[in-house]
């Protein structure tokens, strides 16, 4: 086990420099050069006249953007072993400094939206799958589908104007993570404020997440129930409410456990549309604004991030398996 | 368990905080790249810094002429190439070192070394051949070569404090660049990044403070989020969409409440023709175009009826402007006749007009994003459609939509600037500008070309109205562009502020008063 998992650690290197690799690539086959962007636009519009090209040249100089393009790869790997990101384009700030920024706002976002997608999904699944076909199943069926097909941008919309606006409930406030000045609040009332400003973001987060959830573990309960040890419990006669939570459940629970595995890259991924909408300055924004800006050194931070993320998740699955099912076993054999 | 305790807490404690009466709030769009005016050069760094940081002079928004700032009183050498500034005595930075020449001198400097990320602004000043310190409270910058904008640019130049930056580290990246030192009416006192910054009075400014306590930017991306905002009293100013200032502002609660401002900068749409395709080589096809565009109607549409129609480049509130001129009226019989004269037929018979083995189908570049710009796609789509001529749709996101005008690989395209109020077009319309410069349509015309060069070396603003009135005629005919619109600024501000006024430019903030008995929440 041990020795599988070095195994595996070892093999994501070549992986991560062949992500790297392709994502360099096409970043730099994108039309669009981000010196050229800088000395032409200016408040966000076509600057009227033209520079002359040696300044451009100067600007590509100092963002090193004049050496070939293997150089600037290479330099940038380099950098990236000292664990330095770069500077950014757009500002010139440390690209670690953005990311630690825009990090604990993603994370506390996508903890709090994964918690509650499983804890309100996952029930709803295994209740469908108590009485297949039957009304209850139906009824959450479309209930699920119905708000899976509902566009995040309008529901954000909707709440807002409705919970947020002032006109209807003003009930919640309209964008940010934290009231300007909460800081003087005492620490309790200050989680109570960001928690109050986090309740509409998370509901657009939340919805269109339970379908799929819960189909899920209405398929994987409905696997198990027709199984042979389900069928001996209940022979033995233990009640209905042991058998399905103490045999059929848990073992429902296993393909879900390791599903939890692929959740890691989707913590720091972040929402460009809900972080837009409210104001939230989190990993969704800043990734999306790099990409238009061509702000290569933040894109390339957070490519390595999401693929380092995706390796370990997917080794987090791997791992999860052996441990949530015996019959499993990696290389012990020989 | 989170919501719970979320909504535990909801039910038992104080979690809203109150928000100053005495202090402005506004939405901002983008969270600024930096504060630093010599390395950014994006619309919320400029809005943030022009209560913090102030020029030499600067332009009246009433009578658009100019007014001494920092500089007390200028003078121009007869050649018009020497420019002495003599700076105002006794204006401090908000730190209390006081403001000197060196000032100046450095600022000029980092914006010529090619170490700091400037391009921009680089371009402005490379026709400068010296700067200098003529005694501490005097500068004076000389040029190559007589130039109108000279002044413009002198005046204008941003300063930054030397003694905040000048520590032999990398400019760029220096602290000062994020908590910037200036001599304005307001100084800063923190930014959080992508959520606000905080201005506060500056009791020693050097004319009268202000009698608004403080300002603070909230960073709203979404427009429709920041009207909501607005509408319920957490923000004070904001800028509204057509639609928000025709249909949804006009009932007594809102208006109880706000007063409404509306004033236009030298801002313009326009369609570009790419001269070099086949199709819009020919001057009368140009017509025809613009003849087929229903403008009146568009501006009902998608303007709601605000905004101005123009028919040249220069802003309608500056004497550049010809304002005898009338615009071509939508017409589509006489476009037709146009057409044919100009030899595009249909003369294969299959229902659209071609030239010599040529099917008139072009490609209308827009930038992704602008709702202005499908709109205007759709329009010309079903429009000239019933003339016989093809519209592809070319939507790019915006970095390509700037390479591919770059490129001039384009046939017609939907574009805007802001420009300063009195603009040097020869960039624009000067044939040399045609391979590499700002001419992306390829305009080429000998007398408009002596026209630019004559305006660039008049110095007598009359007369150089005049030859820009001259060109503006040419333009006119020629028709290189469709000219749009020029929208205006669309702004709402809370009643609570006094003596808020729009002038042809804008407001002049200082001036305002503020009634501090509301209470407000956030």
């Amino acid at each position: 086990m041990t020795r599988y998992f070095f195994q595996r650690m070892l093999l994501m290197i070549p992986t991560l420099i062949g992500i790297t690799i392709v994502t360099f690539g096409i970043m730099k086959l994108a039309p669009g050069d981000p010196a050229e962007l800088k000395a032409q636009t200016v408040q966000g519009t076509l600057k009227g006249g033209s520079l002359p090209e040696e300044i451009i040249a100067e600007t590509r100089k100092l963002y090193g953007l004049d050496k070939p393009v293997w150089e600037q790869y290479a330099r940038w790997v380099w950098r990236l072993v000292r664990l330095d990101f770069g500077d950014s384009f757009k500002d010139h700030r440390p690209v670690l400094a953005k990311l630690k920024d825009a990090i604990p706002i993603t994370l506390c976002l996508s903890f709090a939206t994964i918690a509650i997608t499983y804890i309100i999904a996952i029930p709803l699944g295994v209740v469908a799958a108590l009485k297949p076909r039957g009304w209850l199943d139906q009824l959450i069926a479309a209930g699920l589908f119905i708000l899976y097909s509902l566009p995040a941008f309008w529901v954000a919309m909707l709440l807002l104007v409705f919970f947020a606006g002032g006109e209807y409930w003003n009930w919640f406030p309209l964008t940010g993570f934290i009231s300007d000045g909460a800081e003087r609040l005492p620490l309790l009332n200050r989680f109570a404020n960001i928690g109050w400003h986090l309740v509409l973001p998370i509901v657009c987060l939340t919805y269109g997440g339970f379908a799929f959830l819960s189909r899920f573990s209405r398929a994987s309960m409905l696997e198990v129930i027709r199984q042979d040890f389900i069928r001996t419990a209940r022979a033995k006669g233990l009640s209905e409410w042991r058998v399905l939570v103490r045999h059929a459940l848990r073992n429902a629970m296993i393909p879900l456990v390791t599903l939890m595995g692929t959740l890691l890259p989707a913590l720091l991924g972040g929402s460009v549309i809900i972080e837009q909408i409210f104001a939230i300055p989190g990993m969704g924004r800043l990734g999306f604004e790099a990409v238009l800006a061509r702000d290569y050194p933040v894109i390339m931070a957070i490519a390595v991030i999401d693929a380092v993320l995706t390796l370990l998740s997917l080794l987090l699955s791997d791992l999860l398996y052996v441990v949530v099912d015996p019959r499993i076993t990696f290389g012990s054999r020989s | 368990m989170l919501l719970a305790i979320v909504l535990g807490l909801l039910g038992g404690c104080q979690y809203r905080v109150p928000r100053d009466a005495g202090g402005l709030t506004i939405a901002l769009a983008a969270d600024p790249s930096s504060l630093n005016p010599i390395t950014s050069n994006d619309a919320a760094t400029g809005e943030v810094l022009s209560y913090v940081m102030e020029t030499l002079a600067d332009r009246d928004p009433a009578t658009l002429a100019w007014r001494p700032k920092l500089a007390e009183r200028w003078e121009v050498s007869p050649d018009h190439q020497t420019f002495t500034y003599h700076l105002r005595d006794g204006v401090r930075w908000h730190d209390g070192a006081p403001f000197t020449a060196d000032d100046v001198l450095y600022s000029y400097e980092r914006i010529m070394d090619p170490a700091v990320d400037a391009a921009v602004l680089r371009g402005y000043y490379k026709e400068i051949l010296h700067v200098e310190k003529v005694d501490e409270a005097t500068v004076r910058f000389t040029y190559r070569q007589p130039y109108f904008m000279a002044f413009e640019f002198t005046a204008g130049i941003p300063i930054v404090p030397k003694h905040a930056f000048d520590d032999g580290t990398d400019f760029n990246t220096h602290p000062a660049g994020r908590h910037p030192l200036g001599t304005g009416p307001y100084r800063f006192v923190e930014w959080v990044t992508s959520r606000r910054i905080v201005l506060e009075r500056n009791p020693s400014y050097w004319r009268a403070a202000p009698a608004i306590d403080g300002v603070v930017f909230r960073i709203v991306p979404e427009r429709t989020v920041s009207f909501q905002a607005l509408k319920k009293g957490e923000i004070d100013f904001a800028t509204l969409f057509p639609v928000q200032w025709a249909r949804q502002t006009n009932n007594p609660r809102f208006l109880d409440r706000f007063t409404k401002h509306r004033y236009y900068l030298p801002t313009e749409m326009y369609l570009g023709w790419n001269i070099r395709r086949p199709y819009f080589s020919d001057r009368r096809v140009r017509q025809a175009l613009t003849m087929l565009i229903d403008r009146e109607r568009m501006l009902a549409r998608t303007e709601f009826g605000e905004g101005r129609l123009i028919s040249g480049p220069a802003y309608p509130d500056h004497p550049s402007y010809d304002r005898s001129i009338a615009s071509w009226p939508y017409d589509p019989a006489s476009a037709a006749r146009l057409l044919d004269d100009a030899g595009w037929t249909d003369s294969d018979g299959d229902g659209w007009r071609d030239k010599d083995g040529i099917p008139f189908r072009f490609r209308f570049l827009y930038r992704a994003g602008s709702s202005r710009g499908d709109l205007l796609a759709n329009v010309l789509r079903e429009d000239l459609q019933k003339v016989g001529i093809g519209v592809d749709a070319q939507r790019l996101e915006w970095t390509t939509y700037v390479k591919t005008i770059n490129d001039r690989a384009f046939d017609a395209m939907f574009g805007g600037w802001v420009g300063p109020v009195e603009m040097d077009q020869y960039q624009l319309w000067h044939s040399s500008q045609a391979a590499k410069g700002s001419n992306h349509v390829g305009f080429a015309d000998p007398e408009a070309d002596r026209l630019l060069e004559a305006a660039r070396r008049e110095f007598e603003p009359e007369k150089r109205a005049a030859l820009y009135r001259q060109l503006h005629r040419i333009l006119h005919e020629e028709q290189p562009y469709t000219f749009l619109l020029n929208p205006p600024e669309l702004v709402a501000a809370d009643r609570r502020f006094t003596n808020v006024r729009a002038y042809t430019l804008g407001f002049e903030s200082l001036e305002w008063g503020v009634n501090r008995a509301v209470e407000l929440w956030q």
